[in-house]
């Protein structure tokens, strides 16, 4: 179903493309990528040149991007994984008991999503230090509630289905339920929120880094933007670069989400 | 009926709200008999099956207003069944009281294979390692006489007809040898045939497996084929019990009456261009 979409599998080679050139590349070459690498303002495929340039101190803006990605989708891929892990079990707690704990957890998520996004994102980042690890929870605090409500409505929909109330019938305990009889049919829903997540988590990382609260050491693709923001004018693939691996994965994550959905949703196919 | 009850319930009363599901509710199942509750749609018989189980009270509002179910379990004490802590009651149920439901097509979880799911069973109660639980189930399927059973153990459930599924349920339901099996209209989603196939199966194995049997349904032949006792139950209520043969020969209340004399008799159209208007049982009537 998948494989028929041609949509998805361009998708899913672009992601392809995208992880051999973060982490497959950078280990052929592993030059310094603060290097002076030609003068400064070398616009791309020039003779002798740097293959896409240099930018405003000389350095090399292919090395960059290449040694970038992998700060941006780890700090994406740890973000979502965060985000689905702590929005499926709220979401199962919550579905699956209902009353009172359904109520209270469903306002703390009402809470957390009321919150502006990126406002708060700026302030814990600002506060706690841009860290990998303070900006996956950033990303992941102000993320999760909206795989929350789709797990609740999800266990809402199959607990009362009755292989959940065959599986009571043979003695299986709350957790069990919980975590093998329902989650691994709100699955398909869960795979495909991830997926479309870690897009989200993607741009987010990229809008915080731009913003000039990413790790200078590492510079990612967000990052790498901010920092030649300034020198567009003169110097326009300094941002255009980055700035197209950011939108190329985030396309590919979309596409293979939508690939998935489509995959498992019978409803949909052949639309 | 000398023997002591297997499962006594005594003036259960049970509540959705301000609606009472069950009043009063009184009768005791034997050891190796089949008792069917029969009753319209409606008048408590699920709702009677799922608070032996203590599963009534699950996702609804439905309350255990007063009275007690007393279960002689395995190992010869007795319990009530509704004050019975959480735990004792996962550890009876599939244990000593199993369900087999009435909609084959949705009580199997679809991700899992069949096999899967019986081997869960048995490895909740019985402590068995994985082989021995693999080999406790195919035997299972084979008493339960699904056909390629090592296959089927290997199918997931949308791959199996709805007979299938259902010989499933059983196999699952009685693999950990329960005292008690509860069917909740076993064979109203399955075609004629197969309920034949179906009420012969359950009948030998009760047999084999000296179990008792509480069996709903609203089919008064069903009730004839495979019952001892019968409890007929109208509106919440107990409205007589007695042996099969009482009950078919002379039953007292009107409404038991009224529900045998629903069932079509061969020839009884003889002469007649449409079949006759009858009277409805009023409420009063009781």
């Amino acid at each position: 179903m998948f494989m028929a979409n041609k949509a998805a599998v361009f998708g899913a080679g672009l992601m392809i493309v995208i992880l051999f050139v973060s982490y497959i590349l950078p280990l052929f070459f592993s030059a310094d990528k603060f290097a002076y690498a030609g003068k400064r303002h070398t616009a791309p495929f020039t003779d002798g040149g740097p293959l896409l340039g240099t930018d405003y101190l000389g350095r090399d803006v292919a090395l960059i991007v290449m040694h970038g990605g992998s700060t941006t989708l780890e700090v994406a891929g740890f973000a979502a994984l965060l985000i689905v892990t702590v929005g499926a079990l709220i979401g199962a707690l919550a579905g699956y008991y209902g009353g009172i704990i359904d109520r209270t957890l469903m306002k703390v998520t009402e809470f957390f999503q009321v919150l502006p996004g990126l406002l708060f994102a700026l302030v814990v980042v600002a506060l706690f230090g841009a860290s990998t690890t303070t900006i996956v929870l950033a990303i992941g605090v102000i993320s999760w509630p909206p795989i929350a409500r789709q797990t609740r409505s999800e266990f809402l929909k199959q607990k009362n289905l009755e292989y959940v109330k065959a599986a009571r019938s043979i003695g299986a305990s709350n957790a069990r339920i919980i975590l093998l009889t329902i989650l691994p049919n709100t699955l398909p829903v869960l795979i495909v929120q991830a997926t479309l997540t870690m897009g989200a988590a993607i741009l987010f990382e990229a809008g915080l880094a731009f913003l000039g609260l990413g790790d200078p050491d590492s510079l990612s693709w967000g990052y790498y933007v901010g920092l030649n923001r300034q020198y567009f004018l003169v110097n326009w693939w300094g941002v255009t670069f980055p700035g197209l691996m950011v939108f190329l994965t985030v396309l590919s994550l979309s596409l293979i989400g939508d690939g998935i959905q489509d995959a498992i949703n019978p409803k949909l196919r052949g639309r | 009926m000398a023997d002591k009850p297997l499962l006594s319930i005594r003036n259960l009363t049970v509540r959705f709200g301000t609606f009472t599901a069950l009043k009063d509710l009184s009768f005791d199942l034997y050891p190796g008999k089949t008792t069917a509750v029969v009753g319209e749609s409606g008048s408590g018989k699920s709702v009677t099956a799922l608070s032996v189980m203590r599963l009534v009270t699950l996702g609804t509002r439905a309350e255990i207003d007063s009275g007690e179910i007393l279960f002689q379990r395995k190992d010869g004490s007795e319990i009530d069944l509704i004050k019975a802590s959480e735990r004792e009651m996962r550890d009876i149920r599939g244990n000593e009281i199993s369900m087999v439901f009435q909609e084959p097509l949705t009580s199997l979880n679809p991700v899992y294979t069949t096999g899967n799911q019986v081997i869960e069973a048995i490895q909740l109660h019985q402590g068995l390692s994985k082989q021995e639980a693999y080999s406790k189930a195919l035997e299972m399927y084979e008493m339960v006489r699904i056909p390629r059973a090592e296959k089927v153990l290997s199918d997931y459930p949308h791959q199996l007809s709805g007979g299938m599924r259902q010989r499933v349920m059983i196999a699952m339901a009685l693999s950990c040898d329960p005292k008690l099996l509860i069917a909740d209209e076993p064979t109203t989603a399955l075609d004629v045939t197969i309920q034949a196939q179906m009420l012969g199966l359950m009948k030998d194995l009760q047999d084999q497996t000296g179990a008792s049997v509480m069996l709903i349904t609203h089919d008064m032949g069903v009730v004839a084929e495979v019952a001892d006792d019968i409890v007929v139950m109208k509106r919440s209520r107990v409205v007589e019990t007695g042996t099969v043969y009482d009950i078919f020969e002379k039953p007292t209340a009107k409404y038991t009456q009224a529900l045998l004399a629903s069932i079509p008799r061969l020839g009884s159209m003889t002469g007649k261009t449409e079949p006759e208007l009858f009277d409805l049982v009023q409420e009063e009537d009781e």
